[in-house]
């Protein structure tokens, strides 16, 4: 039993989806133009990028890419599970240890890392994107 | 008569064991590549197992150690190790059926697709018929992931040895003993995704298998026919029995 409870225990964290949830009424402080998009390009698009072949993408599967708010808004949960912080979990899977100096490169140099700060933004602001999509599938203009 | 079915290896799908022995050490070479929607690429795994076997009753253990490459990405792990366990209900050496159940735990990395990232239970109901030189076998079963991963809830997973959450398992195939050494056989195998979102995945396989003296040696080629799988696999296996 004790081997069986070690086998469960010796994956260590999982991806956890933060729970965060966006204010009601939505207040707008962070967008893709004043948050999302910096972030991506600082963080993740080093390899998450729609340009990039399936051969230099260092393991990045494919339709994960979020040099566009297009592209993030079809997996903002795996976002969030990944790299975000909020009440219910701290994921710090996203970004890996190692990155590419160059877009699609080799892993050559250590991945800069958002601060707490900004993995708390960045689940907030993907909670309420989510929630700007359904106003707009709704037909109702959030922004 | 020879195994049909290889020494116990890292895989998932059913294989009932058709012949007593006491024991048995084995290592099974695996090298495939894949294609899914998400990822490309390919592994090669060397895959150590034991086994031990009376006329009713059969246990092994294996685990894996992988080279994988995906999208570009190349990682070195092992894979979730399998412990199984069969017993023969019914019947003799020329027909006879039973329950096995092999049940997986999480040792693979399941973020980078070399495990499943819980516990995998697979039980399954066997049954053999040997005809003179033919030998047929089938399982159908059931297995059930035990926890979650987010990695699994959107289909089958991981890369190297995938499955659904939650399926029924199956297998059918036979085999042509040439010489008393020599067999050759075909086998389709299987899963389909039962209550949770997954991919049907069928598995056809061709397999030669010699005996020489202690030593038993197979290679098969599999080929991923429905659900993506693989695109094509092949494994080399051996085993010493004592």
């Amino acid at each position: 039993m004790r081997f069986l409870i070690l086998l469960f225990v010796a994956c260590g964290p999982s991806p956890t989806p933060t729970g965060t949830v966006c204010p009601d009424p939505d207040p707008l402080t962070l967008t893709w133009d004043n948050f999302g998009r910096d972030f991506m390009t600082r963080y993740c698009t080093w390899c998450h990028d729609s340009s990039l072949p399936r051969s230099q993408r260092n393991g990045a599967p494919l339709y994960h890419d979020f040099d566009t708010l297009e592209g993030v808004r079809l997996t903002p949960d795996h976002i969030d599970e990944q790299a975000g912080f909020g009440p219910n979990a701290e994921n710090e899977f996203m970004p890996p240890g190692r990155c590419p100096t160059t877009k699609g490169g080799a892993l050559d140099t250590n991945c800069p890392k958002p601060t707490a700060e900004e993995r708390r933004n960045l689940a907030m602001w993907l909670a309420c994107e989510k929630n700007r999509e359904f106003m707009r599938d709704a037909g109702v203009d959030a922004q | 008569m020879l195994c049909w079915a290889a020494p116990a290896r890292a895989q998932h799908h059913h294989e009932a064991d058709t012949d007593a022995a006491s024991f048995a050490a084995g290592v099974a070479m695996v090298a495939a590549a894949f294609e899914t929607m998400l990822y490309a690429g390919n592994y090669q795994g060397v895959i150590p197992s034991l086994r031990w076997a009376n006329e009713r009753f059969a246990a092994g253990a294996s685990a894996a150690a992988y080279r994988l490459e995906e999208n570009g990405a190349t990682f070195y792990g092992f894979g979730d190790v399998i412990v199984h366990g069969q017993v023969t209900v019914i019947g003799d050496r020329a027909a006879r059926a039973g329950v096995l159940a092999s049940i997986s735990a999480p040792t693979g990395d399941d973020r980078r697709g070399l495990g499943m990232g819980h516990v995998m239970l697979m039980p399954a109901l066997f049954g053999i018929w040997a005809i003179d030189r033919v030998v047929l076998a089938a399982t159908a079963g059931y297995s059930r992931a035990i926890g979650g991963s987010s990695a699994h809830e959107h289909g089958m997973w991981p890369l190297v040895e995938p499955m659904n959450v939650s399926e029924v398992t199956w297998s059918a195939g036979g085999g042509y003993a040439i010489t008393p050494a020599v067999q050759v056989g075909a086998r389709v195998s299987g899963g389909i995704p039962i209550g949770l979102p997954g991919d049907n995945r069928v598995i056809g396989s061709l397999r030669g298998a010699w005996a020489s003296g202690r030593f038993q040696t197979a290679a098969e080629l599999q080929a991923g026919i429905a659900g993506d799988p693989f695109i094509i696999r092949g494994v080399v296996s051996t085993a010493l029995s004592f």
